[in-house]
């Protein structure tokens, strides 16, 4: 199939997303505009404008009736989706790097940056009723991170803890009714870029820089598989209906423009999920890939590059014809 | 009388109207199939038409998909129309995902761009003719031995191999051959080999005789012109070769 570009951006993406359904596709680059699109054709539905500078992160609630975007402008903000209005914009003192509504979205938890004098915290906000009361509302709780900063977050079972991926490379499992920690794991070597669930949740997969992808158990988070590859990680999913994980990564973005693309290995890499082997790739960025997401049907997927743009990438009936062969002396 | 509309415009104004205005975008929906037609200036200001067919499709889709789908642009797509907008929606080339199994990633060499320019690390270019070393001929060891003087003596019979009653036929600096004229017509081999054996040894020894050329002249009297397999033969004496 032909991919699908979508050049709404005049930067590099940082995250992409789809809702639950899998009818919009929602894109944040560094550009201060976050975009929303129809999946299935790559109509652009509309922008957010509000913001103003870098959008690191955006999360799209269960319904689809809202979205929570935070950015370098040291803003953490609500829209409505059906209008594109900003509702609630939250001040915060440093950047919010990750921001996620709870699978309920009774609440929302957002991360600032360590920076400005400022440390990284945590904040779980109330989001039952968005209005224009939650941009002054005091959070529900925060904390303080003391080490490294938190660079990628994701909501645990039953909204009851969050997980959060560190500059460091820790993952920390948080109990969200005393702001302590429960468990704490020291897998990756380097930064976690990303984390993404599993479909029932029981899982999720880290991307980090150390050059590897790691599966673990979302409750205990237990080391159950990992993906290693010879450049820096920066999103990986997992598909909904195969045993599949695809990476997407390349070389930082500041040494890009030192080298080919041939060389930078921009493609998009799929590995099994059990057997931990690469067994495809699809080519098409001309930057590293910085974030990507499967359809929820998973007979597409979507990807955001340094390079600006977001593909969208419907599978060939190749990929589902191919059975991975592990009888394979 | 002709009306003013009849009268055609000059070409000159022709052009300049032509240069202005474009023909206007058309749209056209039939067979499940929407042809949307523009026309545009390209980089070198010329006109290019544009062709744009899509497929339309209908879906069956859960009713919060579809109440979505009723949502009215906003944002920067806020003046869009229905449909994707071409300023930010392309489809791209076809990308065709790649199979591979591990094994053949691990054989796969790292960076073979330059390896085609590298001058080969093994493999010999040329080779010595004595002893088929890796060095010139003239620097080989055994050169001064018994095998080199074989070999040169070998070499030098195949290029002169029919001639009758020649000299020694080799013309290398390097090959200890003499040549011994003015011999007297009684001289045997055993008599020429007592004449050199004083001075070393002697690998091989050939006398031309005046006898073998006499029957040498014999034989291309008879044979020359004489009928063979259907052919005349032409028999003549061998001539030593050119030395250009």
């Amino acid at each position: 199939m032909k991919p699908l570009m979508l050049q709404g951006h005049e930067r590099a993406i940082t995250q992409i997303k789809y809702n639950r359904e899998g009818d919009l596709l929602f894109s944040a680059a560094k550009d201060s505009k976050p975009n929303v699109w129809w999946s299935l054709n790559g109509e652009r539905l509309g922008t957010f404008n509000g913001h103003g500078g870098v959008v690191w992160c955006l999360d799209v609630d269960w319904q689809t009736i809202n979205l929570i975007t935070g950015g370098g402008d040291s803003s953490c903000r609500l829209w409505d989706l059906e209008t594109g209005k900003n509702i609630a914009t939250i001040k915060t003192n440093s950047s919010v790097r990750t921001c996620n509504f709870s699978f309920s979205a009774y609440q929302a938890a957002y991360t600032t940056d360590k920076a400005m004098g400022h440390p990284c915290e945590v904040f779980i906000i109330d989001t039952r009723t968005i209005d224009d009361s939650i941009s002054t509302a005091a959070p529900i709780l925060k904390w303080e991170i003391t080490d490294s900063k938190v660079t990628s977050m994701i909501w645990g079972t039953l909204d009851e803890t969050i997980i959060t991926g560190h500059e460091a490379g820790d993952l920390i499992q948080w109990d969200l009714r005393t702001g302590k920690k429960i468990h704490s794991v020291k897998e990756h070597a380097q930064q976690i870029n990303d984390m993404q669930l599993s479909r029932d949740g029981s899982m999720f997969i880290t991307a980090s820089k150390d050059q590897t992808a790691k599966l673990f158990d979302t409750s205990t988070l237990e080391l159950l598989k990992e993906y290693k590859t010879e450049r820096p990680v920066n999103s990986a999913a997992l598909s909904p209906i195969l045993d599949h994980v695809v990476l997407g990564g390349g070389q930082d973005a500041m040494e890009v423009t030192t080298t080919s693309t041939r060389q930078g290995k921009f493609d998009a890499r799929f590995f099994h999920l059990v057997f931990e082997e690469e067994f495809g790739r699809v080519k098409g960025h001309f930057g590293p890939i910085n974030s990507l997401a499967f359809h929820p049907d998973g007979r597409s997927y979507a990807s955001g590059g340094e390079d600006g743009y977001v593909r969208v990438q419907s599978f060939d009936q190749a990929y589902f014809d191919y059975t991975f062969d592990y009888n394979r002396e | 009388m002709p009306v003013a509309d009849d009268i055609q415009a000059s070409w000159a104004d022709e052009v300049e109207i032509d240069q202005g205005a474009l023909p206007p975008p058309s749209e056209v929906v039939e067979n499940g199939l929407k042809v949307v037609t523009e026309y545009k200036y390209d980089n070198d200001n010329k006109k290019v038409k544009i062709v744009r067919t899509y497929k339309i499709e209908k879906r069956v889709v859960s009713k919060s998909i579809a109440k979505r789908k009723t949502w009215s642009k906003f944002g920067d797509s806020a003046g869009d129309k229905p449909g994707p907008n071409p300023a930010t929606t392309n489809v791209a080339e076809d990308v065709f995902m790649q199979f591979i199994s591990s094994k053949e990633e691990a054989q796969r060499p790292d960076d073979g761009e330059l390896d085609g320019l590298k001058p080969p690390t093994s493999g010999v270019i040329f080779k010595c003719r004595t002893c088929q070393g890796e060095h010139w001929t003239s620097s080989c060891p055994f050169k001064h031995t018994q095998m080199a003087q074989a070999k040169a003596i070998e070499t030098a019979k195949a290029a002169g191999a029919n001639r009758v009653g020649s000299k020694e036929p080799s013309r290398r600096d390097d090959v200890a051959a003499i040549r011994i004229s003015n011999l007297s017509n009684f001289a045997v081999e055993a008599d020429l080999d007592d004449l050199v054996k004083v001075f070393g040894p002697v690998h091989k020894l050939y006398l031309a005789k005046e006898k073998f050329r006499q029957d040498a002249a014999k034989a291309i009297q008879t044979l020359n012109g004489h009928g063979y397999d259907h052919l005349i033969l032409n028999v003549e004496w061998s001539k030593p070769p050119q030395n250009n």
